[in-house]
């Protein structure tokens, strides 16, 4: 019973105030008054009243409205991250159409000014993005109901938004969006630029032994080599975790399975085959050049000692990775 | 003598390995087709081969095949086979196919072999080249017999050209140039692969103009190289003016201007004085950077110059293929590539690898930089790409089978250094060596002065090089081996159990329905279909059609009231689906299902949204909690149809994703099940004609479950196709 009490109350505090407002103004009055407000200041800061009123049903225009949540207190990110993108699609739609064409209004309704049509949308979630198409006119809709724009693939830039905007506004014009030229980005770069230039002049004559030096290159090679082969751009390319819990509060270092690994297991791999290839180039290399034959013998058994064991380390990291390897080296059996 | 082994060992590993298990089978999707076309090339000549229309794959539209495929492998499989026909050998075209990737493994052997001995004077390199090459398992994926792929013979095309290159080089010779061009056209017309071999070679060369090694050598091996080699790949019709319009061919023609400029300025030094050769030299740089800058600029923003091909262009931006082509993402082999694939495929060579590497930079002569230059960019393809391991695997090779003999070399030899001379002589010695090299090589060899320490490293190699070989034969048997036609698993007793559904299934097509029946499918499974069933299919693993393969995405997601007028548009008669949840066999569609609905989304994001086939939750689920979009999608329907009956009243569980599936199965009233195999890995469709009595499915299916017949009070009109 009560709960009926509360929902008629609900339905009438909803119905009763775009009637109240729509008995004042016309539709073609409302479009003119928020169409001229959006014109100063695109999108339109929206409360309970006015997005009531501007949403009300014989509308001969169409709304997009953002229901977002800015305070920091709710913590949504995406709510953050996709404001300016809104924005600058509001602005650049609403100034690319002053004569009001298109007959759009963008509008932003935060949780702190609407929190009754959050409670009677039944939202749980910010941001939604809401289309009200036109239920009057030459492009009027069947249903009066609003389009949502789906926020789930990623980060979310003013083109895509754009592009559905314009999927479900056909036939009327769509203002591209204008991104602002990021005056401080170029001339930042332009300063970092001519620095850049004027360091490497200065320091040429010290630089120019370092680019010809062989070694130098040697190490960035294999660097790079190991850094690849070692699964980097797997990282890259999937974003994967550093490290992870194993569950029992403690961190696992190794990935389970064959298709999978961590940002540190890379790591701890990479450095494995570089200390593999360290002692090979040692003991081709660096060993047959050594004229005593003590320190010789030392850096022999010493090189191929460790050799030995981090080569049997990596097969039974290996052998945990791929279960039912049958291979290995002594002493990780 | 001892090539000889190593070609024979490599040749004769693999064949046997495959024989153990299976007969003689053609594996996987791709070699279907290209068996498909190699009978056809056989059946009806060259040039029929080369105009061939085939209508029977992507209906209704059709595929040009001759222009649109790579003839080098199947032209190759011809000629061998009318060459043992006229010695009078009577041989069958599928025994060519089945053999003739271990066939160029061995002669991929030889080539590794030879590229080996131009990098080093040591002897014993190329032949631990060779060896390697033969048995790695990164290149036996794609050597054992019945993987008739074009890889086959594109990777032996592959090291002969960059040996034939190397060579070139090295003599500056106009013959080695044109053969290096030959077999440049050849890997063209073998495999899409060839645009490594087009950047590579570019890349080395203007890694050897950077570092102050222009020379004529260069001048006369590139340019022969390029103006041959690019008017030999454009013979192949579906590469065409490819090599001068697309970005991924600019670096091959630019730096062949630039050689060109080069060898000018070259002439003009030679001809005026110093100090005007400078300023002639700024303005000359200036001007011709400036022009060439503004000459790509035009062209491309006219439209000359195609943007980068989307395969090509995500492998460099790595998050755009996830974004703008779903079906680039979707094929399992343009994963990235975790490390432990590397080790799978390379073992120890891959720590060798580097170490191999390093002695390059040791002397570093031109053919030195080769190798490091393709050790960088091979191991940053392969790490983006897992295919790319298959380029990878033959510098690998040849850098650890260098590192191999320089150990064996040092620690082999019986001669050992009396430590008195030495320690003479150093000081003399000491400062004279050459400052150019690393550092490290400064000092003279000296030799390793005790036995057993010379014993020690000999044996540990011999310890690692048998466990080599051994990884290389287990990984070989247990991972490729088997064609993924059929599936080997084990009983409890551990004995081998065959599950053989996919050839039964295409067998019962084949037997069952009639010639021209189509068969809609996802596109993993058209060349099957086309070559072990024989039948027409609307999609196939020729993904030239991205909106195609989303039609059929769409037709499997969307619910039975909108995937039949679809299916009736393209004349579908049969649907096949494939189902692992009894076995729980990982490989089939509903795994695959959301790459369907990706790529229908990316065409038609009204009608296919990918959320609307997650939980609210976010979960990607098959059992009760299902979305409804989900549970009335027809690939759903079609998957579990049925499936209750198998077990005891509400226990049905699929044991892929080990979800309880609800009470009551789904109802198919637009299409009739016709087959399903012993495992119920493949499911086969009928779908349905329009109704005797002029009504809908849904309403007709219904009367048949015995439902009353809703009262219609509107008078139905004449019957048509709804479309959407």
């Amino acid at each position: 019973m009560r709960l009926l009490t509360l929902l008629s109350l609900t339905l009438l505090g909803f119905g009763s105030a775009p009637t109240l407002a729509a008995a004042k103004k016309t539709p073609e009055e409302r479009f003119q008054h928020y169409h001229n407000k959006a014109l100063s200041s695109a999108p339109l800061k929206l409360a309970d009243a006015s997005y009531r009123e501007l949403t009300s049903a014989p509308r001969d225009y169409s709304v997009a409205v953002l229901l977002t949540a800015m305070d920091s207190r709710y913590g949504c990110q995406l709510c953050r991250e996709f404001q300016p993108e809104w924005e600058l699609l509001a602005r650049s739609w609403t100034g690319g159409d002053k004569k009001g064409e298109s007959r759009t209004v963008f509008g932003t309704l935060d949780f702190g000014d609407g929190r009754d049509i959050f409670m009677s949308l039944g939202l749980q979630t910010a941001p939604v993005l809401f289309l009200f198409p036109p239920t009057i006119g030459p492009h009027a809709v069947a249903s009066p109901e609003p389009i949502r724009y789906d926020f789930t693939s990623g980060s979310q830039a003013a083109e895509l938004v754009h592009s559905w905007l314009a999927r479900h506004l056909p036939d009327r014009p769509h203002p591209p969006v204008k991104r602002p030229i990021n005056w401080m980005r170029w001339i930042s770069s332009l300063v970092i630029l001519s620095g850049g230039l004027t360091a490497s002049y200065a320091a040429w004559p010290y630089v120019l032994p370092v680019i010809q030096n062989r070694t130098v290159w040697a190490a960035v090679t294999l660097v790079c080599i190991l850094l690849f082969t070692s699964g980097h751009m797997y990282n890259h390319i999937r974003n994967v975790p550093y490290v992870a819990g194993d569950g029992k509060g403690g961190i696992s270092y190794f990935a389970g399975g064959f298709q999978n690994q961590y940002g540190l297991e890379t790591q701890i791999v990479a450095t494995m085959y570089g200390v593999l290839a360290l002692c090979g180039i040692n003991l081709a290399i660096k060993v047959p050049r050594m004229t005593d034959p003590r320190t010789q013998s030392v850096a022999l058994f010493a090189w191929s000692g460790v050799l030995f064991v981090v080569y049997s380390l990596l097969l039974s990291i290996f052998r945990g990775k791929n279960q039912g390897y049958p291979y290995s080296l002594p002493p990780f059996m | 003598m001892s090539l000889g082994f190593c070609f024979q060992s490599s040749f004769s590993a693999n064949p046997i390995l495959l024989f153990a298990g299976f007969e003689s089978i053609i594996h996987e999707f791709d070699p279907w087709f290209n068996f498909r076309a190699t009978k056809y090339l056989v059946a009806n000549g060259f040039y029929n081969f080369w105009d061939w229309f085939d209508d029977r794959t992507w209906h209704p539209l059709g595929r040009v095949t001759g222009g649109t495929l790579y003839p080098g492998l199947m032209v190759t499989s011809g000629v061998i086979y009318h060459a043992l026909r006229a010695l009078t050998i009577p041989v069958d075209i599928r025994n060519v196919c089945v053999l003739l990737a271990p066939g160029f493994s061995g002669l991929t052997a030889i080539a590794a072999y030879l590229l080996t001995n131009e990098m080093t004077p040591s002897p014993s390199a190329g032949l631990l080249a060779a060896l390697f090459m033969g048995i790695a398992p990164g290149y036996i994926s794609r050597s054992v017999a019945g993987s008739y792929d074009n890889e086959a013979i594109a990777i032996f095309l592959l090291v002969f050209t960059f040996y034939l290159w190397i060579k070139a080089l090295k003599q500056g010779s106009m013959l080695w140039g044109a053969l290096c061009a030959l077999f440049y056209g050849y890997m063209v017309a073998s495999w899409g692969g060839y645009a490594f071999i087009t950047c590579l070679l570019p890349l080395h060369a203007f890694v050897l103009v950077c570092m102050g090694r222009y020379s004529t050598r260069l001048y006369v091996a590139y340019t022969t190289w390029y103006a041959l080699g690019t008017l030999a790949s454009m013979q192949i019709p579906f590469v065409g003016f490819l090599p001068v319009k697309t970005s991924e061919h600019m670096p091959a023609l630019g730096i062949f201007g630039f050689l060109q400029l080069l060898a000018f300025l070259d002439y003009v030094r030679s001809a005026i004085p110093s100090r005007q050769f400078q300023t002639f030299l700024w303005l000359f740089a200036g001007a011709a950077f400036g022009l060439g800058l503004l000459g790509l600029v035009i062209a491309t923003s006219a439209g000359f110059i195609a943007p980068w091909s989307g395969r090509f262009y995500s492998l460099f931006d790595t998050g755009y293929a996830k974004i703008h082509i779903p079906i680039i993402a979707s094929v399992s082999e343009h994963q990235p590539t975790a490390w432990p694939a590397f080790f799978f495929d390379l073992n120890m060579l891959i720590w060798l690898f580097p170490v191999g590497v390093y002695l390059c930079f040791q002397q570093l002569a031109d053919e030195h930089v080769f190798i490091v230059v393709y050790a960088l960019f091979g191991s940053y393809f392969a790490g983006v790409m897992v295919r790319l391991m298959l380029t990878l695997t033959p510098v690998v090779c040849i850098a650890a089978a260098i590192a191999v003999s320089a150990l064996l070399d040092t620690y082999l030899s019986v001669k050992s250094p009396k430590p008195e001379e030495n320690q003479a002589v150093e000081g003399a010695e000491g400062k004279k060596a050459a400052k150019s090299g690393l550092k490290a090589t400064n000092k003279p060899v000296v030799g390793v002065y005790t036995t057993w320490g010379k014993g020690m490293i000999v044996s540990a190699l011999a310890v690692y090089l048998l466990l080599f070989v051994l990884h290389c034969t287990w990984v070989t048997s247990n991972a490729y081996s088997s064609p993924s036609v059929v599936l080997a698993s084990r009983l409890p007793d551990g004995s081998q159990h065959i599950i053989d559904d996919y050839r039964e299934a295409y067998q019962w097509l084949r037997q069952n329905t009639r010639e021209d029946a189509k068969i809609m499918s996802w596109w993993d499974y058209g060349y099957q279909i086309g070559g072990m069933a024989d039948r027409p299919t609307l999609v196939d693993n020729n993904t030239w059609n991205n909106t195609h393969i989303a039609t059929v995405g769409k037709a499997m997601s969307s619910s039975e009231e909108v995937s039949y007028p679809i299916m009736r548009q393209h004349e579908v008669d049969y649907v096949l689906v494939v189902f692992g949840g009894l076995l729980g066999y990982s490989g089939d569609d509903i795994n695959k299902f959301l790459w369907m609905v990706r790529i229908a989304e990316g065409i038609w994001p009204e009608e296919v949204s990918e959320r609307a086939f997650f939980t609210p939750r976010g979960e990607y689920r098959v059992d009760g909690e299902a979305t409804e979009t989900m549970k009335n999608s027809l690939m759903y329907k079609m998957s579990y149809y049925n499936y209750n009956n198998l077990f005891p009243a509400g226990q049905a569980v699929d044991r892929m994703r080990g979800a309880r599936l609800p009470e009551v199965g789904p109802t198919l009233s637009t299409l009739e099940e016709a087959f399903t195999s012993e495992n119920w890995i493949i499911r086969i469709y009928k779908v349905k004609d329009l109704d005797n009595l002029g009504r809908d499915h849904s309403s007709a299916a219904a009367f048949e479950r015995g439902h009353k017949k809703k009262k219609v009070t509107k008078k139905r009109g004449p019957r048509v196709l709804r479309v959407d």
